[in-house]
Parts: C-alpha cells; sequence; structure tokens
C-alpha cells in the first residue's frame, strides 16, 4: 500500500515531465553514441522516382555537410565505382547488402544509406512547384543496427512577386515557370535538404571527432 | 570623381559584405559537388573531372589541414582510370598518411594498383583497366552479385 502510494505520484511526475516538452522531442542517440562512428561510407543512393539525373545529382551533395560534421567520409566517386567492380552496380543491391561486410571492404565504422523518394517538379498555369524527398539511415558496421535515421521532404514554389501591375507579375512568373521547366534547379534543393537533416540540433547528426563540438552533450546540430 | 569613389566605396563594401556572408567550412572543398555531378552528368568527359579535382586538389592544398577527408583518393582514383598508375599510389599515399580512417582502404588500393603495375610493364595506355582483383566480394542477398 506503501509502496503504491509512491509510485503514483511518480508516475504522475513522469507523465507531466514527458508532457512539458515544447520543443520538438529529441532524438534517442544512445545508440549512435554507443557506436560513436568515426568514419563513413558514404554508398550510391536507391532512386525510387523517375528522374534518372537525381541519384548522380544528390550523391555528389552529400559528402561535404557530412564531411563538416566531423567524420571521415569515403571518396564518394570511388566507392561507387569499386563497388560497381565488385558486381554492385545497382544501389539496391548494395542497400540490401550486409552492413558489417560492406564496412569491412573498406574499414569503416558506418554506412549512410539514402533514397530518393521525390523528386518533381508540378507544373501549374503560372508558377511550378519543385518536390523533393529524401530517406536517409545511418548503420552501425560492427551490429548492423541503426543508430541514426531522418525523413525530408522540401518544397519549392517561387513566390510571385507582389507589387507592380498584375500582368507583369503574371508575365514574370510565366517567365519564371518557363526557366524552372526548362532546368529545374534541384541542386539548392539538395543541399537544403542535407543541411537540415544534418544540422538540426536534436535530431541532427552528432558533431564527429574531427569537429570542434564533438564529445559534448549537446553535441546533436550546430 | 566623386561618382567614381562612392562606387569604388560601394563595390568594397559588397565585397565585405559578400565575404562575410560565405559559410565558413572546416575545409577548401571548391566546387568539388558541382564536379562531381558534372561527372554524373556527362561521364565521357572524364579529362575534365580528372582536371577539376586537380585544380580542387590544388587549391585546398595550400592551407594545411584544409584538404577534405577523401579528396586525395578522389584524385588518385580519377588517376588510376586514366592509366596513370604511379601519380594514382602517389595521392592513394597522401590519402593514407592525412586520414587513418582510410588507411584499411588505402592499403587495398595501394596493394592492387602495384600489382597491376607490375603486370603491365610500360606506360598505361589508360581507359579500361581490369577490376582491381584482391578484395573479397561482397554477397549480396539474393545471389545477383557477381
Amino acid at each position: 500500500m506503501n509502496r503504491r502510494g509512491l509510485l503514483l505520484p511518480l508516475l504522475g511526475f513522469l507523465l507531466l515531465a514527458i508532457g512539458c516538452g515544447g520543443a520538438p522531442p529529441r532524438k534517442d542517440y544512445s545508440a549512435f553514441l554507443a557506436a560513436n562512428p568515426r568514419s563513413i561510407l558514404v554508398v550510391p543512393v536507391v532512386n525510387n522516382t523517375t528522374n534518372v539525373e537525381a541519384p548522380g545529382l544528390f550523391l555528389s551533395t552529400l559528402p561535404i555537410p557530412v564531411a563538416e560534421r566531423g567524420y571521415y567520409v569515403f571518396p564518394v566517386n570511388m566507392v561507387k565505382r569499386v563497388l560497381e567492380d565488385e558486381g554492385l552496380s545497382d544501389p539496391d543491391l548494395v542497400h540490401m547488402a550486409d552492413t558489417g561486410r560492406l564496412c569491412s571492404l573498406f574499414g569503416a565504422d558506418s554506412v549512410l544509406y539514402v533514397s530518393i523518394e521525390a523528386w518533381t517538379a508540378q507544373y501549374m498555369v503560372i508558377t511550378t512547384q519543385v518536390t523533393v524527398e529524401f530517406d536517409y539511415v545511418m548503420k552501425d558496421g560492427k551490429t548492423g543496427d541503426t543508430i541514426w535515421k531522418e525523413h525530408k521532404r522540401v518544397v519549392y514554389a517561387p513566390q510571385q512577386q507582389s507589387g507592380g501591375s498584375p500582368l507583369a507579375a503574371l508575365v514574370a512568373a510565366t517567365l519564371q515557370a518557363a526557366v524552372t521547366k526548362a532546368a529545374p534547379n534541384y541542386m539548392p534543393l539538395a543541399r537544403q535538404a542535407n543541411d537540415e537533416v544534418i544540422n538540426t540540433p536534436g535530431v541532427g547528426l552528432p558533431a564527429g571527432p574531427h569537429h570542434k563540438e564533438y564529445g559534448k552533450s549537446t553535441n546533436s546540430g550546430r | 570623381m566623386t561618382a567614381r569613389r562612392l562606387s569604388l566605396l560601394l563595390l568594397a563594401a559588397f565585397a565585405a559584405a559578400a565575404t562575410g556572408c560565405a559559410p565558413r567550412t572546416a575545409y577548401l572543398w571548391g566546387d568539388y559537388d558541382s564536379a562531381l555531378y558534372a561527372h554524373y552528368a556527362n561521364p565521357q568527359d572524364s579529362e575534365r573531372y580528372l582536371e577539376r579535382l586537380g585544380e580542387i586538389v590544388q587549391k585546398a592544398e595550400v592551407e594545411k589541414d584544409k584538404v577534405p577527408p577523401g579528396l586525395y583518393a578522389e584524385y588518385g582514383y580519377a588517376l588510376f582510370e586514366a592509366g596513370r598508375l604511379d601519380e594514382a599510389l602517389t595521392y592513394y599515399r597522401k590519402e593514407r598518411e592525412e586520414w587513418e580512417e582510410s588507411r584499411v582502404f588505402m592499403d587495398k588500393m595501394i596493394r592492387n594498383t602495384q600489382r597491376l603495375k607490375e603486370n603491365r610493364p610500360g606506360p598505361a595506355p589508360g581507359g579500361e583497366l581490369p577490376p582491381p582483383a584482391g578484395i573479397p566480394p561482397v554477397a549480396a542477398p539474393g545471389g545477383e552479385a557477381k
């Protein structure tokens, strides 16, 4: 009876503590910190869209933000080519391969798997909406367990200029749509998605051994 | 005269603002991501890719500790693909020296490149090199891998 009397307020306090957090929930980094990777093998990205240029473009935007976070990042193109020589020219096969064996092949501590879920330009009457969406999963080379993951969707619709005559605005927007239609520039969107995913405090990638913030308790995000 | 001075001042202010705005990075990347992307978009122009990587390496090496991880190896591999095996070895060794995390991989690549060199005396024709031997194949479920 006595014990139960103590348990109830404790439970209430616990609920309160969880409920109180106004900030977005922090990720559980215990698996990541236990794995404590120094190096990341960024493997070719899986493309779940019909855009043939997306995987090459997106793979080329990954090494910079990951390395700047303080990790050794293996040379992505060299890795891609070596995997092709090993018979793994299809990224789907690479993503299905055993993480531990991949890591031992390169001497890597962890693997970053990214897949492209959306990469589209939607043409509307006077504007073009560009959408990109990615899945990021990082796995530990020793255990094969997922130690970090994130999902990102970025939508970009050029803003219509206010001011000036309505006709001028219409002309400007039509022009913009035409330009975007000819060659939608996905590079800035891919960079933005990576930056938000990797550097957002509480959900991003913890600072790695080559980063000055490495080892600090609040080391996720900038 | 005054207009000219004013425009100069404006230019200077703009330049200062532009420099101040640039995000500071730990490493000197140059246009590494664009070079990679251009290579994927236009794979047959491997000479241009090799040239661009060389320029990035050169610029990064100016400042100590500013050479990005993987860059020496990436350049070394591009040299390897061009059949320039000796230079490839030089850059693999630089990567190995600079980053202890790269040692397992670089040791393998150095061994393979040396073996290839021994088997093919004289200047390499470049281009189609046999796949590096000595790396155990990774088994993929489904058995679709070679």
